[in-house]
């Protein structure tokens, strides 16, 4: 019987070769789940970041809406404003011609302004004074113009002078009425 | 010619080959598909900032827009908020006339978010400047106030007695 001198070769089943095969292939496996966490995680991010911009650009939205909104509200308070400041300004020029207008020699005892017309109470010495001085002016400004008389005591005339522009009668409630002023908008 | 590969190689063969098969199966039909995606999602994504950007801009364009109308208008703005205090008004106004009496205040409209107050007044002036001089303050007063025909003058003894409308607008619907 012969026996063997040697020890017998413990064989693996991980020789160099295998192992450097499986080296290779995990390095190779890692690499691409590193790479498939990376874009999973990217997609992950992609998902939150626009619906972080989808609600930003809501925000945004809402946010414009209210401010214009308000710079609408603004502009129409400045808008009203002007024509309220404007109708006073136009207002007291009105009365201050109308109190120029009125010549020295006439004495007004009572004037009541209207929106498109203007009645005159007063006292003239003669009628050609009252119709040269103050019925002239007022028929050019006026496009109807009424005038009557009576005697006052001390031998002049009072005067009553009514003068309104367009064709209805003179209109006691004013046109420029808030709602005109406030528009529809 | 006779080709002599060992078993333990074929076996090796066999491994390296279905690793390489797993490799390419994995890389075609997940990361390449993936890549494309996260690609397309990048180019997506630098759109939807982009457009962020431009409502930003936009967004801080009104605010400045608003911040100047704010600070140009703040006095018509107060104005407007402000509640109208008679006693406050015939003490501000007392300098213009002899005597002034305010009646009291009536809601006359609301419209378009604006409440619109009448007021009646009768007073007493010495000479018609006190009434012009009356119109050019209230343009300046802490309210904002028209005065509204008919305005009626009559004369007693030195004095003018003056009875006209005023309304007074405001945006404070509960508070006046």
């Amino acid at each position: 019987m012969k026996y063997s001198y040697i020890n017998p070769r413990k064989k693996s089943i991980f020789t160099p070769e295998l192992q450097l095969l499986l080296t290779f292939f995990s390095v190779a496996f890692f690499m691409l789940i590193a790479t498939y966490m990376f874009l999973v995680f990217k997609d992950y991010r992609f998902v939150k970041d626009k619906s972080d911009i989808l609600k930003e650009r809501t925000d945004l939205n809402s946010s414009i809406f209210t401010m214009n909104k308000k710079i609408a509200f603004i502009e129409k308070e400045s808008m009203l404003a002007e024509k309220i400041y404007t109708k006073n300004a136009v207002l007291k020029d009105s009365i201050s011609n109308l109190f120029d207008l009125v010549p020295q020699r006439i004495t007004l005892s009572q004037a009541s302004l209207l929106k498109n017309g203007l009645i005159l109470y007063g006292i003239t010495p003669n009628k050609d004074i009252y119709n040269f001085m103050l019925q002239a002016p007022l028929r050019s400004i006026f496009q109807k113009s009424y005038s009557s008389f009576y005697p006052a005591k001390n031998g002049w005339l009072r005067f009553v002078s009514t003068n309104y522009m367009g064709e209805s009668d003179v209109r006691v409630n004013d046109a420029d009425s808030p709602e005109e002023l406030i528009g529809e908008n | 010619m006779k080709i002599n590969i060992s078993r333990p190689n074929i076996y090796l063969l066999i491994v390296a080959t279905i690793l390489l098969v797993c490799v390419l199966l994995f890389s075609f039909l997940v990361l390449i598909p993936n890549g494309k995606k996260y690609r397309e999602q990048r180019i997506e994504l630098a759109r939807a900032s982009q457009e962020l950007r431009k409502y930003e801009d936009f967004n801080n364009q009104t605010l400045s827009k608003l911040k100047k109308l704010q600070s140009k208008n703040r006095y018509i703005i107060s104005a407007f908020s402000a509640i109208f205090n008679p006693d406050r008004f015939e003490k501000e106004n007392s300098v213009f006339f002899e005597s002034l009496k305010l009646s009291k205040l009536e809601l006359l409209m609301q419209k378009n978010d604006f409440d619109v107050y009448e007021v009646n007044t009768t007073s007493k002036i010495n000479s018609p400047k006190s009434f012009y001089n009356f119109l050019d303050s209230i343009n300046k007063s802490d309210w904002i106030i028209s005065v509204n025909f008919p305005i009626n003058f009559k004369r007693e003894k030195d004095m003018i007695r003056s009875s006209f409308t005023m309304k007074v607008y405001s945006t404070h619907k509960k508070n006046l």
